[in-house]
């Protein structure tokens, strides 16, 4: 399940001492303070090496030699020092393997020898509301383990901040969960029933766990030392609370369940669903008119049953079309398509740099080149391209937009009067669907002239090929460019 | 955009630059306009808002007449106009707006009223350098400012579709833009539109002249043109020899011709616009202008021109030299598939079970506030960034589900709201009259709205049995004294789509 939003903050600090614990009951010995040094590249300057930066995190030891923490506590890291309970030194730890879409990950020390008579925090279940439970973490404000305790508000499906496009099952807790906590174990009778990972800016008191349905399926997904995330439907439902809804889509008395307003391309659900289905079990459960399912005290949004499931499993549906009631096994797979939409992590930006034109791909972090407040800060065609063309035209989601991102200045290039932030349709009459094919029409272009087409407003650009192939390599040296591609 | 700056009194900032002769014969030429307005509601179109009253200047003219800026009489009530800075007031009545150009003409009933006032006499055309008197009425007194001609510049008017060249002036007025009228050798040379700080946009004489002397001419009002097309500049040397055109650049490249524009049929993306009306037009955009010198090449279709003026033009063409002709068409904001402004026109509007339609506009987008811009829905702002001159003779406006007044009978769709509609029970809806028409043709039992692609829905369906009835109780519950209100004038005729570009040979 994917969504959007700027509420939620993963949570990561830099702590200062204060005085410490009297006692070191079991929890607290398996609790691990992590530092991470991470080097984070710029997508506005995707050759550069990147800014490093620090920060410190929370993790606890689970089975195998393994420490669970959050993918935002490693990500983009360089070294990790680990800090386990009551010894000062640090412990060089690597990262095994993270989930970006779940916001968890796995660490092991370099030298396995140092767990050694750290327990193993066991996994639980899912807390009821009301009950309570206890956060451990190295949160901002000292060196020194934490711990808080607090009461199961609420249990329902969030956006998790760190991808900011997946949503899963996520616990509400008054428990304090701060900066510097994400990564520490939530515990509940002495067992793990989550994983502290994030709080809301809008509302005060509040922080996020993450439960143990999440963790067992990143753990089981892991398993095999990679991570392939949540298998994905990819298609957009609609409420039909409205009895005439219900009655057009031929439903009886008594039935419920959600329209199919939307299918992307390729996914889990293409080939299966069509749109104008009407969705009314899954995994047995009845969908009711607002998209919910029951899971024991709860009603959850149905997605969060797709959520259960591994890639390569089956769902089992049973929809309504054209009047009859069919029962289908959607073989589940992943939407990698939809990762434009995700913050991206431990990976180089790809562009392209020809005669000073800086070309990248159309994805968050590029919109991110305007700032947080992107989605009203961004040129709206890149906006509309990112966002809300591929409604109409689901096919664009098989393709990649080419943006040309920035302009080198040079007098090769200094008179094109259209430089930044600008869709690119067309090189040398041909289709621009990946970045891939931009350096094709490019490089491959025998013509006295490169011609470069834009979205929207009929705007186009030309370069003298000649003069720009000559100027290519000067302008790469002058402003520092390495590598003039990463692909 | 009026923008409204601190208003204190400064009398360091106040010169008087007249002679007394100049002072008591600009006492009988600038009057004062307090007019109270009410806008209309734009989320709730059947209401309009709290009354607003203001106090503005304005400029007696020949002909019993008095000007001001349009966009300060927009949804008057009531005008009454005070003269030689005394309070007593005389109900005033609009004779002629052209809001496209921002300029209204008033005249008072009352016999005699003009006998104590004297008719400003109008510049033959802009200064375009030295000092100015930027003139109003303030408390009962009669405040004359220095102001400065800073440059003469070709922009956009209020309601955003016909670009002139204006006068910007650096001014010691505080507060002003509020159709203050400025004077040069005791001539009329325009009136502000605008204030920020110090500077002010000021509707030059050569728009006041032209809209006045359109209604004595026979054929009755001719409004102003515009080229409404999209371009970009072409100094590129390598874009320029792409194209074939020898030489250094110059002109420049057409990239989109709206439908209804003055270039449609007449010009075509990758034309390089070499001149219009006997003017090169370099490659920056800029053509020499007799007296103001280097303008904007919008301007020449505005200057001494007229829609339904044919100018002649030069294009390159697919590397050859091809003369054009224009025939010169209406800058109308209506025109476009969002329109900027709408000058104060009741918004149409029809409710169907709760659901409230209505058209998108800039009026619309306006209602969410000051940065409207990056605070009303992505989802519209990218519409009306991208699409705004798109209309087409089957396109000419987009139809939003505004929002939805929550009953039983909409159950489901209460939090619905700006999402725009493609058909109604299988009909295209291209106006709140489609919208008004297409539900009374139910598909059988039901009503099927089908929105243009968006993020949140596809369709809803609404009961087609019990509509009228849902309809009427909700407008009692929620207190809406009409179901609809459609469109009195129907949109300007724009003609025929524009014609396909000639067949050309060996384009590049």
């Amino acid at each position: 399940m994917r969504g959007q939003s700027a509420l939620f903050v993963a949570i990561l600090a830099c702590p200062v001492t204060i005085a410490p614990l009297v006692a070191a009951p079991a929890i607290e010995k398996s609790v691990v303070r992590i530092v991470n040094h991470a080097q984070r590249p710029s997508w506005y300057t995707p050759w550069g090496t990147g800014a490093m930066q620090w920060a410190t995190g929370s993790g606890f030891v689970i089975e195998g030699g393994l420490i669970m923490t959050n993918a935002h506590v490693v990500s983009d890291s360089r070294f990790l020092a680990l800090f386990l309970y009551g010894d000062p030194n640090p412990h060089e730890g690597r990262v095994v393997v993270e989930g970006h879409d779940c916001d968890l990950a796995l660490i092991r020390p370099v030298e396995p020898k140092i767990l050694e008579g750290v327990p193993a925090l066991p996994i639980g279940g899912l807390p009821s509301l009301r009950s309570m439970v206890e956060t451990y973490g190295y949160p901002s404000g000292g060196d020194q383990i934490s711990s808080t305790q607090g009461v199961v508000s609420r249990i329902d499906r969030q956006l998790y901040a760190h991808s900011a496009a997946d949503g899963h099952l996520a616990v509400q807790t008054d428990a304090a969960i701060n900066p510097g906590n994400s990564g520490g174990p939530v515990v509940q009778e002495g067992k793990i029933v989550g994983v502290a990972f994030q709080n809301n800016k809008a509302m005060e008191s509040v922080g996020f766990f993450i439960p143990t349905e999440v963790i067992r399926h990143f753990l089981a997904d892991a398993k095999d030392g990679t991570y392939a995330g949540y298998p994905d439907l990819a298609v957009r439902t609609a409420s039909l609370e409205n009895p005439a809804a219900r009655r057009l889509a031929g439903m009886q008395e008594g039935e419920s369940g959600v329209r199919v307003d939307w299918i992307a391309p390729d996914s889990s659900a293409d080939g299966w669903l069509r749109t104008g289905d009407i969705l009314l079990r899954i995994e047995g459960e009845t969908i009711a008119n607002d998209g919910s399912v029951a899971s024991g005290e709860l009603r959850l949004p149905f997605g969060l049953l797709v959520d259960r499931r591994q890639i390569g499993e089956t769902l089992p549906v049973r929809i309504l079309r054209e009047g009859a009631r069919k029962d289908l096994g959607i073989p589940l797979k992943g939407y990698p398509e939809n990762l434009r939409y995700s913050n991206q992590y431990d990976r180089r930006p790809r562009y392209y740099v020809y005669a000073g034109l800086v070309f990248v791909p159309l994805d968050r972090e590029m919109v991110k080149t305007f700032g947080d407040d992107w989605m009203s800060d961004a040129s709206s065609e890149l906006v509309y391209e990112l966002l809300f063309r591929p409604q109409g035209e689901p096919a664009l989601l098989k393709k990649e937009r080419v943006v040309l991102l920035r302009r080198l200045d040079s007098p090769v290039n200094a008179n094109i009067p259209f430089f930044k932030n600008i869709l690119v349709d067309k090189v040398n009459d041909k289709t621009i669907d990946s970045l891939e094919d931009l350096v094709r029409a490019i490089e491959e272009n025998k013509a006295p002239y490169h011609v470069f087409e834009f979205g929207y407003f009929g705007r186009v650009a030309v370069l003298d090929r000649a003069e720009a192939d000559k100027a290519n390599a000067q302008i790469l040296k002058d402003y520092g460019v390495a590598k003039d591609r990463n692909l | 955009m009026r923008t409204i700056t601190c208003i204190l009194l400064s009398a360091l900032a106040t010169l008087t630059l007249a002679a007394q002769t100049t002072r008591v014969s600009f006492e009988s030429q600038v009057v004062v306009l307090v007019v109270t307005t009410q806008d209309y509601d734009e989320w709730r179109p059947w209401e309009k808002k709290t009354p607003e009253t203001r106090t503005v200047q304005a400029v007696v003219l020949d002909g019993s007449l008095i000007a001001t800026t349009a966009d300060l009489v927009e949804n008057a009530t009531v005008i009454f106009v005070e003269k030689h800075g005394r309070p007593l007031r005389e109900p005033a009545r609009i004779v002629h707006v052209d809001a496209d150009a921002n300029l209204a003409l008033l005249t008072v009933d009352k016999p005699g009223f003009f006998a104590d006032l004297t008719p400003a006499a109008l510049a033959p055309s802009m200064p375009t350098e030295g000092q100015v008197s930027t003139v109003r009425w303030r408390s009962g007194q009669l405040e004359i400012s220095a102001s400065r001609i800073s440059r003469i510049e070709v922009g956009t008017s209020y309601l955003g579709a016909l670009e002139h060249a204006s006068l910007m002036v650096e001014t010691d007025l505080s507060g002003g833009g509020w159709s203050e009228p400025l004077f040069a050798e005791g001539r009329l040379i325009g009136l502000t539109f605008a204030q920020d700080e110090k500077s002010a946009t000021v509707t030059p004489v050569d728009i006041l002249r032209a809209s006045l002397e359109s209604p004595r001419t026979p054929a009755g009002y001719r409004e102003f043109a515009n080229l409404e097309l999209s371009w970009e500049v072409n100094r590129d040397p390598a874009l320029t020899r792409y194209l074939g055109l020898e030489g250094e650049p110059r002109g420049i490249l057409v990239t989109q011709v709206p439908w209804g524009s003055s270039a449609c049929g007449a010009l075509y993306p990758r034309d390089i616009l070499l001149g219009l009306d006997g003017h090169a037009i370099d490659a920056a955009g800029n053509y020499q202008h007799r007296r103001y010198g280097q303008l904007k090449f919008t301007q020449i279709v505005v200057d001494g021109h007229h829609a339904g003026d044919v100018i002649p033009g030069e294009v390159l063409r697919d590397g050859k030299k091809v003369p054009v002709r224009l025939t010169l068409r209406p800058a109308r904001s209506a025109n476009d598939l969002v329109p900027v402004r709408t000058g104060g026109a009741a918004p149409p509007y029809v409710i169907e079970g709760g659901l409230v339609f209505r058209e998108l506009d800039g009026e619309f987008l306006r209602t969410w506030g000051k940065d409207w811009e990056k605070k009303a829905p992505p989802f519209l702002m990218t519409g009306y960034d991208l699409f705004r001159t798109t209309q087409t003779p089957g396109r000419r406006r987009v139809i939003l589900l505004a929002y939805v007044l929550p009953s039983a009978y909409n159950l489901g769709y209460g939090n619905l709201e700006t999402l725009p509609v493609a058909r109604i029970n299988g009909r295209d809806v291209d106006s709140i009259a489609d919208v008004d028409e297409a539900f009374r043709h139910p598909e059988g039992e039901f009503h099927r709205i089908v929105f243009q692609p968006n993020p949140v829905r596809a369709e809803l369906v609404l009961d087609a049995a019990t509509l009228d009835k849902a309809t009427q109780e909700i407008l009692d519950e929620y207190q809406i004294p009409e179901r609809r209100r459609l469109r009195k004038t129907p949109l300007p005729d724009l003609g025929g789509a524009c014609p396909d570009r000639p067949a050309t040979h060996g384009a590049p």
